[in-house]
């Protein structure tokens, strides 16, 4: 099975996002095994629980959850990004979903060199 | 490498650990942090031994000129950190020649010295014989 690692860097109100999810999803239903999603940059605030999106949007925030629980995908932070755009994991300030790893850069040359393909999204 | 073996590689790298990776920077240094973030980038890849290679490319050539003071306008200059690239084993720097054109950029007075400025074609060839390319 061909594997694929993603990096996100868009925001979860940017419609960007969406286009990563359903490349996502469509590499799912192609047999393409996601070995990991890497979050830098803006794309770090899909971690954040703490936002809200209204509830007639696309809820990009939960579509992650989904592809987590669902699919078992692994969803790496970069926690150096996170901490710039206020998100912690310490206990009284915890602001990102526990479906995210807490990762670093060096994350993403771990999948880079074990993935078949890296995108950039 | 020709265009076919290349092509035949990108298959075929499962168990590779040497892959080679590109990183443009397509953006101007202190406008966002798009220089810093993909320079992090190019560190971590570096000291985990990478094959790493760096392309600037459309306002990105901005981040080579030399005597900028970003303390102007409050930012910290990390620019200063591109004299560290051999330290991390970060000896390839392509740059897009045709960009440096449009900018009237072609005194070439880089704060770095090992940067290679190269025609569009060969700046094109050069990206493509990599496994793996970010853009910032």
């Amino acid at each position: 099975m061909p594997t694929l690692a993603i990096m996100v860097t868009t925001p979860p109100f940017s419609n960007l996002t969406v286009t990563a999810i359903d490349y996502i999803k469509a590499a799912i239903a192609a047999d393409i095994e996601i070995i990991g999603v890497f979050f830098y940059q803006d794309g770090v605030m899909n971690a954040n629980k703490l936002i809200t999106i209204a509830s007639d949007e696309y809820q990009t925030i939960k579509q992650w959850k989904k592809l987590h629980s669902e699919h078992n995908i692994k969803l790496h932070l970069c926690y150096t990004a996170a901490e710039k755009r206020g998100m912690s994991d310490e206990i009284e300030t915890m602001s990102i979903d526990e479906s995210f790893i807490v990762s670093g850069l060096g994350e993403l040359v771990e999948l880079s060199t074990q993935a078949d393909r890296v995108v950039q999204l | 490498m020709n265009d076919i073996e290349h092509t035949a590689n990108l298959g075929s790298s499962e168990n590779d650990s040497s892959k080679s990776v590109a990183i443009i920077n397509s953006k101007a240094p202190y406008s966002s942090s798009m220089g810093k973030d993909a320079l992090d980038v190019a560190l971590i890849f570096g000291s985990y031994e990478q094959d790493v290679s760096l392309f600037f490319h459309g306002d990105g050539v901005y981040q080579l000129i030399g005597k900028q003071n970003s303390m102007l306008i409050q930012l910290k200059d990390y620019l200063k950190t591109f004299s560290a690239f051999e330290f991390y084993d970060l000896e390839t720097i392509y740059v897009c020649q045709k960009s440096l054109e449009d900018r009237c950029l072609t005194d070439r007075n880089f704060h770095i010295d090992n940067a290679v400025v190269l025609n569009t074609k060969a700046f094109s060839e050069k990206l493509h014989q990599h496994n793996i390319i970010f853009r910032f």
